[in-house]
């Protein structure tokens, strides 16, 4: 098989968000002598990016989305031990931490973003759910975050994106992180009485904004 | 059909797996193999479909996709299933009615058929938009002022004494205790206090505080009813179950709630359909409801007025007013806020495809997707009422016209509506009247939508 094939089929294959074959393409193209990290560049990641702007545009969705997520997953099992072998790693645009705040248990809107940060190329951590605010904090620091996203899909829970912002204040960190905010009941209102860098009303907003805080950063 | 004792049975002994393995594994393939098995299309050009036998057909597939897939515990990391025979067992066993309210006001909710001439169960407010304390019960007098009413939904307070509502904090309970104050001062003030409250409470994330508030001596009565939420999708946890087991115990009204996100784990409109009606049959299975809340809506412009909730919701409707007897709330969002000519567009879609589609109650949508903060008056709730009653004198095949109609002035609107007013910006907060320039533009509307033949 020619080596453009391959890159083809490694698209085709996280457009389908097929783990097995993502894994079996991977290693067909590690075999070709094809550099892992243009691997990933031109074939997983625009398969990514394919799949994200159809969710943007409304022609697929979540399962889709999840589905090539994980094929992307399965095949960067194959060459990320590569990659590292070779003192190399793959670009990032930036590093978010995303998670649900203290006493919410909703995951989905936070999913998709974090589905779509990582089609886009940033290096996300996922918090997960009733994160309490200062492991946010200690989070960010250990891993160097550039961006942390606070998802609230109940009134009762917004306070703790007010109380993340606070606690960075009083630590004296307030500036080292952009802080956004997002969920249900959450408004771009409520996002400057708190004093967060930014709302995303959908999750392509959340992305559009942590894309835009990155650049103003570099 | 069992009782919550061998819900938790399930819930415990169930075949074990982590969330990430139910979604992908169980919930989205079980949700396309019976989508596939059982034709079930997206029809654009016909936002409430005529056709009874699809509807009948979206039941059976909704039956087998309860089988196939089941509930999941959060806590218990384990799969609560369901045979065929229980699920059908349950749907016999459905409540039928919902008895609702108190001395004058009390009331049957019942249920309705796709083109059923009979006045839906009206129901109006909204607990999602917080509001202040100050406009609450002028707007829970509001609603309950208006004669036709059956039940409201009270506003869940976002501060108290200027602090914020932290969910699991002692705020969260002295607040669902004033809010319920206040709602029923409200009620008192419109001379209607026994008129039921719906969605007990609207404001603690937690068991502990609902279950706290609910006591008696803080004015809650057994015949209003609680909102007793699943996850998504197809999920529920300990905290929902212990609500559940409180007010079975107690015999007050349960409301199995759910709400289907459009483009999420059930993906376009033909899984949202299915996902819709499947929900009914996990409220009777697992929460033991009284009665339904459905809130079903688009995951990208977060309301319910996109042509394909719209058409998902009017069949699920369809599917479940023919074939299990249910009283459900189905309710709502609009993308524009108060005040604006778009919301009321917006409403008056929905509520013709849903009421001509059998469903047993109208409920005011919420305005500016539930977001803006005091962001509710009592003039949308006028306008369901009015929708709702003119609906019933509609066919499917009329309302569908009507919503093509009403799509065209709005749908190119939907990813930026506008935002609407506040309470306090378009009502007068010391007679809690509406404004001049409101009340114009309500009758502006009305005779726009009468000149074109909907029967006010």
């Amino acid at each position: 098989m020619e080596r453009q094939q391959i890159l083809d089929l490694l698209v085709t294959t996280i457009v389908e968000g097929d783990q097995e074959k993502a894994r079996e393409n991977s290693k067909q193209a590690l075999l070709k002598q094809i550099d892992p990290l243009v691997a990933v560049e031109e074939g997983l990641s625009k398969g990514m990016a394919i799949v994200g702007k159809r969710f943007e545009q409304g022609d697929a969705f979540l399962p889709e989305l999840l589905m090539a997520a994980d094929a992307f997953k399965a095949a960067m099992e194959i060459l990320k031990p590569v990659i590292a072998s070779q003192k190399r790693e793959v670009a990032s645009a930036g590093k978010v931490l995303v998670g649900t705040v203290k006493g919410d248990i909703h995951h989905i809107g936070k999913d998709i973003v974090i589905t779509i940060l990582e089609t886009r190329g940033f290096t996300v951590v996922d918090m997960g759910v009733d994160v309490p605010s200062l492991t946010f904090i200690e989070e960010a620091q250990k891993t160097k975050a550039d961006v942390i996203a606070l998802s609230a899909v109940m009134s009762t829970t917004m306070p703790a994106q007010k109380e993340v912002i606070d606690i960075l204040k009083e630590k004296k960190l307030r500036d080292k992180y952009f802080v956004i905010v997002g969920g249900g009941p959450v408004s771009q209102r409520w996002a400057d009485n708190i004093g967060a860098d930014g709302y995303g009303q959908t999750a392509v907003d959340a992305v559009e904004l942590v894309s835009h805080l990155i650049r103003k950063k570099r | 059909m069992g009782n919550l004792m061998d819900v938790c049975e399930r819930a415990i002994t169930g075949p074990v797996m982590s969330e990430k393995e139910f979604d992908m594994k169980v919930f989205i393939p079980r949700l396309n193999e019976v989508v596939k098995t059982y034709g079930i299309r997206y029809d654009r050009e016909n936002p409430v479909p005529s056709d009874d036998r699809a509807a009948d057909h979206l039941f059976d597939a909704a039956v087998e996709f309860m089988t196939k897939v089941g509930v999941y515990c959060l806590d218990t990391n384990r799969v609560m299933q369901f045979s065929r025979e229980e699920v059908l067992t349950a749907v016999k066993e459905a409540p039928k009615v919902c008895y609702a309210g108190e001395g004058k006001e009390a009331g049957i909710f019942g249920m309705r058929k796709p083109d059923d001439p009979k006045n839906p169960w009206l129901h109006v407010g909204s607990g999602i938009v917080s509001s202040s304390e100050e406009y609450a019960t002028n707007i829970v007098e509001g609603y309950a002022s208006i004669p036709e009413v059956n039940s409201v939904n009270i506003p869940g307070l976002a501060t108290l004494r200027g602090l914020p509502v932290a969910a699991g904090s002692p705020i969260e309970f002295y607040a669902t205790i004033r809010g319920l104050r206040i709602g029923l001062e409200g009620l008192r003030r419109a001379g209607r206090p026994g008129l039921p409250i719906m969605n007990h409470h609207p404001t603690p994330a937690v068991a502990v505080t609902a279950i706290a508030a609910s006591a008696p001596q803080f004015g809650c009565r057994p015949t209003d009813g609680w909102l007793c939420g699943a996850m998504a999708e197809m999920k529920i946890n300990f905290d929902t179950l212990n609500r559940v087991a409180y007010l079975l115990a107690w015999g007050a009204n349960v409301g199995a709630e759910s709400g289907p996100m459009l483009g999420g784990l059930c993906g376009g409109p033909a899984g949202f359909t299915l996902l819709c009606t499947a929900y009914l049959l996990m409220g009777q299975l697992v929460q033991k409801g009284d009665f339904h809340l459905n809130f079903p809506f688009h995951f990208k412009h977060i309301c319910s007025s996109t042509r394909d909730v719209i058409w998902g919701v009017s069949m699920a409707i369809q599917a479940t007013s023919r074939n299990i007897q249910v009283p459900t709330i189905w309710a709502p969002y609009c993308g524009a806020g108060p005040n604006t000519k778009m919301y009321f567009y917006e409403t008056a879609a929905i509520l013709l495809a849903w009421t001509t589609s059998g469903a047993p109650s109208i409920m005011s949508p919420h305005p500016a997707k539930a977001v803006k903060v005091d962001g509710i008056t009592p003039m949308e709730a006028q306008f369901a009422v009015d929708m709702g009653i003119a609906a019933a004198k509609l066919n499917r095949a009329k309302a569908n016209d009507f919503v093509i109609r009403l799509l065209e002035k709005y749908e190119s609107q939907i990813g930026t509506p506008p935002e609407g007013s506040r309470y306090q910006d378009c009502f007068d907060v010391t007679t809690g009247k509406p404004k001049e320039e409101y009340v114009r533009l309500y009758h502006e509307v009305k005779d726009e939508l009468s000149g074109i033949g909907i029967p006010f």
